[in-house]
């Protein structure tokens, strides 16, 4: 495979069976139609380049910004196509939820603008929503973009049924699946997959998932939201069902584990979705004749760490570490040596003990004690891992916000055996209540 | 399409759900008093105030939880608040007037919002501490201080536009505060006032639902602050205002069907929610529905303390460490201004039904004793139903749940008591009570006015007796936080 232009890798993914060992059918075949393999890494690179190539000659000329409103894939095509034209890229969007997106996103150039949320105090002047601002402003004359409208542009859905849709096709021997499931988020890619599908066998049975209202699925809507979208159209579906974030990363698990496709949590949701829809069918299914089914896995796990660590930390659990404040008995924490301000004062002019302020940096800069030391509490706690960090014969004094970390710390280095780790008691608020110097330097 | 009754069932703490569930003691008090009535439950606002103070606590911050005041014009609430580790901030002449002469002392009050020369006059005279918009307002208060001779006033200066590098987040826009941009400035002019202004702090007030945004705001804040003490000011508290929020109803699946069978409605794929097919600012155009649900988001999980925890818990977008994290390390004290979230469960608005009124089409019209101005849900965007309070006791035989439309006591077409079409687990009666739960936040008396002569809402305050006895009231003026009849012991004159 030899291309002269990144873009010319989009489209002809891959699609993969599914073992039946993990899906449990036994009269279906199911198949993964893998989008995360385009090279931007998603579903949305079809319909981006779509959309952007022919305007890109002119939008160069003429020396424009490419404009969309999306939170996520489409975005990061759109960056990636704008600036290989030498064109800038802004993203306009409320639904970026996705920490690691946006970091990329930036990596790639794009500019993004949030959108504010919702009025806490209901505003009778406030006569528009944010994204109509956002049409008006960008309708107004004289302004140099290059929208590609992703949920109202016909060129979206086209790519899909002159791309995505054919693909299938080809690859199930020259049938169309008997059914067809997608999640919705533009409905790009699941009205222009089920019109090439129907196009060539109008059985198709074609299932769209939405998410669960009070959920969120990054990449889906939920079922108020797809009414939002231009190219969304109740009648392209023959059932219309919803996923939980649950499902979806139960799902992208599986395929994750057991399948070793790299899916992100939409592919697991159109897998889950997909098989829970088959079950009961499957179950009815007589004779011999096999059926089979097709989603789509529309982007890749990475990013979507941060999201499963939020909702399942203990899928990312690690041990204990050694040496850590987290092992200690509450009777050790007592035990921990405190130190009043005062005696604190008499003990650092006679002794000159080390001073650790474990707050963070910002607060230190601000004021500290003099002659102390800022090792921010993370660091600490990554230096103490290992051992400790200074002598036993430096007598060392710790001090944080109200003494209740710092005698932590304290009782863990003597567990670790230094001899004289005393914790300043009541902190950095204490010393300051206390009339004792502060300073900034 | 979904036919069932759309029930919005309100949420209700269990001092309140007491309250409702004791008919005949409602009855008596409307019956004496009047309708509509507005029923305040003062211990429930001191048990909100120490859920606040709980957060403060994990946080190891100190601080103020200031309520907001304007919330409601309670004098019971404010009161109790007094013996409660709670300030309260005013926003008006009035309502510091009514601080002062119910027991606060000035070091538990803050000035905020708009203020007239009279008002900036008594908050500096009497020392309390004063949220100042911007340089007009910090020249005005330092003038009046030299020309009558004041103490030296703590302010705060309130803040806006806070930007962030990376994403830009996109504020809405608002009239208060002085941009961060314009900081220099204002420290300039403090300076120039130094000996009668005393900077103590910094402050914002976002109107949004996005912990995301005011995130920002409060590291700008605290960059802030350091601008401060880089002019040689001291300053000790961050004010990050209010909106934290309250989940009104009881149950998240009835909104979330309630708000997808609206948009079906939008659409035209099922009959209006609503009267004459209002949209809560949804419409349809081509096909698709536009616009934005200007409706409060009514089923919140996490609202009051528990979005204030949130809010601390999450880390600041450039500095990365929690915000609560940074505020104590910096060794600053959080005031908060918390007001429909500090009322939450504080009050019910009642009123009587005077007609059912039955339709060839359609919900049938039931008429109250109150207007949309006394009970200002629809104002506010906020959808959830009454609790039917019976006369003699419920009806013999099958109750049938309806829709009806509430119709308020002013000749006016626009007088609705919601515009939306509410379901009832039966047709009310002349004479029940429709309870409207949970108003004493903005919604009880807000908007009330003496339109057409209609009768203002008088208020009682209640509190359970000893033991989760009868309910005990009084006149909401009448109400102090004290043993009412204690018995005066007479020595006869010994010592």
């Amino acid at each position: 495979m030899r291309y002269d232009s990144i873009t010319e890798a989009i489209g002809n993914t891959p699609l993969v069976r599914i073992d039946p060992a993990v899906h449990g059918l036994r009269r279906i075949d199911l198949y993964a139609k893998l989008e995360m393999l385009n090279p931007f890494g998603s579903v949305k690179d079809r319909a981006a380049w779509n959309m952007a190539r022919a305007g890109l000659p002119g939008a160069r000329e003429r020396g424009e910004t490419v404009v969309e409103l999306s939170s996520g894939n489409t975005a990061k095509a759109l960056a990636v196509i704008a600036g290989m034209h030498g064109l800038s890229f802004k993203s306009v969007t409320n639904r970026m939820r996705i920490p690691e997106v946006k970091d990329l996103l930036l990596l790639l150039g794009a500019e993004i603008e949030e959108l504010p949320g919702r009025s806490e105090c209901l505003d009778p002047t406030d006569t528009e929503d944010p994204l109509t601002l956002f049409h008006q402003r960008l309708n107004q004359s004289g302004n140099a973009h290059l929208h590609t409208d992703q949920y109202f542009n016909a060129l979206n859905t086209e790519a899909h049924e002159t791309g995505t849709g054919p693909e299938i096709v080809a690859d199930l021997d020259g049938r169309a699946p008997d059914w067809f499931l997608a999640c919705v988020g533009t409905a790009g890619s699941s009205t222009g997959v089920a019109r090439a599908l129907r196009a060539h066998d109008p059985a198709v049975r074609v299932i769209g998932l939405v998410g669960e209202k009070s959920d969120f699925i990054p990449g889906i809507r939920n079922i108020d939201e797809v009414h939002e979208v231009g190219l969304f159209d109740p009648a392209t579906y023959d059932t219309i069902e919803s996923v939980s974030a649950d499902d979806a990363i139960d799902g992208m698990l599986t395929l994750v584990r057991r399948c070793g496709i790299l899916a992100g949590p939409t592919g697991g949701a159109a897998y889950r979705g997909t098989v829970r829809h088959l079950k009961p069918i499957d179950a009815e299914l007589t004779g011999p004749d096999r059926r089979s089914a097709v989603f789509i896995v529309c982007d890749r796990v990475e990013s979507y760490l941060g999201y499963v660590k939020q909702r399942r930390p203990e899928l990312l659990g690690r041990p204990p570490a050694r040496n850590s404040v987290t092992a200690l008995t509450d009777t050790e924490v007592r035990a921990a040596q405190v130190i009043e301000v005062a005696e604190a004062q008499k003990w650092l002019a006679a002794e000159r003990p080390l001073v650790i302020d474990l707050r963070s940096s910002f607060a230190y800069a601000a004021l500290h004690i003099d002659g102390s030391v800022n090792i921010v509490d993370e660091l600490f706690d990554e230096l103490v891992r290992g051992g400790l960090p200074f002598g036993k014969r430096q007598p060392v004094l710790l001090a944080c916000p109200v003494g209740e970390q710092s005698a932590r710390y304290a009782a863990l280095l003597t567990r670790m055996g230094h001899p004289d780790v005393r914790s300043l008691a009541g902190g950095i608020i204490a010393w300051r209540d206390a009339g004792a110097p502060l300073v900034r330097d | 399409m979904d036919t069932g009754p759309l029930y919005l069932e309100p949420r209700l703490a269990p001092r309140l759900g007491a309250l409702l569930g004791s008919a005949p003691f409602l009855h008596m008090l409307v019956d004496a008093l009047g309708s509509p009535l507005g029923v305040l439950l003062p211990d429930q606002i001191a048990e909100n105030a120490e859920g606040f103070r709980s957060v403060y606590r994990r946080h190891r911050l100190g601080g103020q939880v200031f309520f907001a005041h304007k919330a409601n014009r309670s004098r019971s609430l404010v009161r109790r608040l007094t013996t409660a580790d709670a300030a309260v901030d005013v926003a008006s002449l009035g309502e510091l007037r009514h601080a002062l002469g119910d027991g606060f002392t000035a070091d538990r009050i803050m000035a905020t919002g708009p203020k007239d020369p009279a008002f900036l006059w008594l908050a500096a005279r009497s020392g309390v501490t004063v949220n100042a918009d911007g340089p007009g307002e910090l020249e005005a208060l330092a003038g009046l201080v030299r020309r009558h001779d004041l103490p030296r006033p703590k302010v705060l200066l309130r803040l806006c536009g806070f930007e962030t590098s990376g994403p830009r987040m996109l504020s809405r826009r608002s009239r208060f505060g002085t941009s961060v941009k314009a900081l220099g400035p204002l420290l300039d002019l403090l300076e120039r006032h130094r000996d009668s202004l005393d900077p103590v702090g910094v402050a914002y007030h976002l109107d949004t639902t996005s912990p995301d945004e005011k995130a920002i705001a409060l590291e700008g804040c605290l960059r802030a602050m350091d601008d401060l003490r880089l002019r040689g000011f001291q300053p000790r508290a961050v004010d990050i205002g209010g909106g934290f929020g309250v989940g009104y109803l009881a149950h998240a699946a009835q909104w979330d069907r309630y708000t997808s069978e609206l948009a079906a409605a939008v659409m035209g794929r099922r009959p209006p929610l609503t009267w004459g097919g209002h949209g809560y600012g949804l419409h349809a155009e081509g096909g698709t529905l536009r616009g934005a649900l200007s409706l409060y988001p009514a089923h919140r999980p996490v609202a009051g303390a528990g979005y204030l925890d949130a809010l601390l818990s999450q880390p600041a977008p450039t500095l990365g460490r929690p915000l609560g994290t940074l505020l104590l390390e910096s060794l600053y004290d959080l005031y908060t201004e918390p007001g429909r979230a500090l009322a939450d469960q504080c009050g019910l608005s009642l009123a009587r039904v005077l007609e059912v009124r039955h339709r060839d089409a359609g919900p049938a019209f039931v008429r109250l004793a109150m207007n949309a101005n006394d009970v200002s849900l629809e104002d506010h965007g906020i959808l959830m139903d009454p609790v039917l309070v019976p006369r003699d006791g419920e009806p013999a035989g099958p109750q049938e749940p309806v829709g009806v439309h509430l119709m308020g006591n002013l000749c006016l077409e626009a007088d609705l008591v919601t515009r939306r079409t509410v379901f009832l687990p039966r047709l009310p009666r002349p004479g029940d009570l429709l309870g409207f739960a949970n108003t004493a936040g903005y919604c009880m008396d807000f908007s009330a006015t003496r339109a057409q002569q209609q009768p203002v809402a008088r208020k009682v305050a209640v509190r359970e007796g000893p033991g989760g006895s009868a309910w005990r009231w009084c006149l909401d003026e009448e109400y102090w936080p004290i043993e009412e009849y204690r018995p005066i012991t007479d020595s006869g004159g010994r010592a």
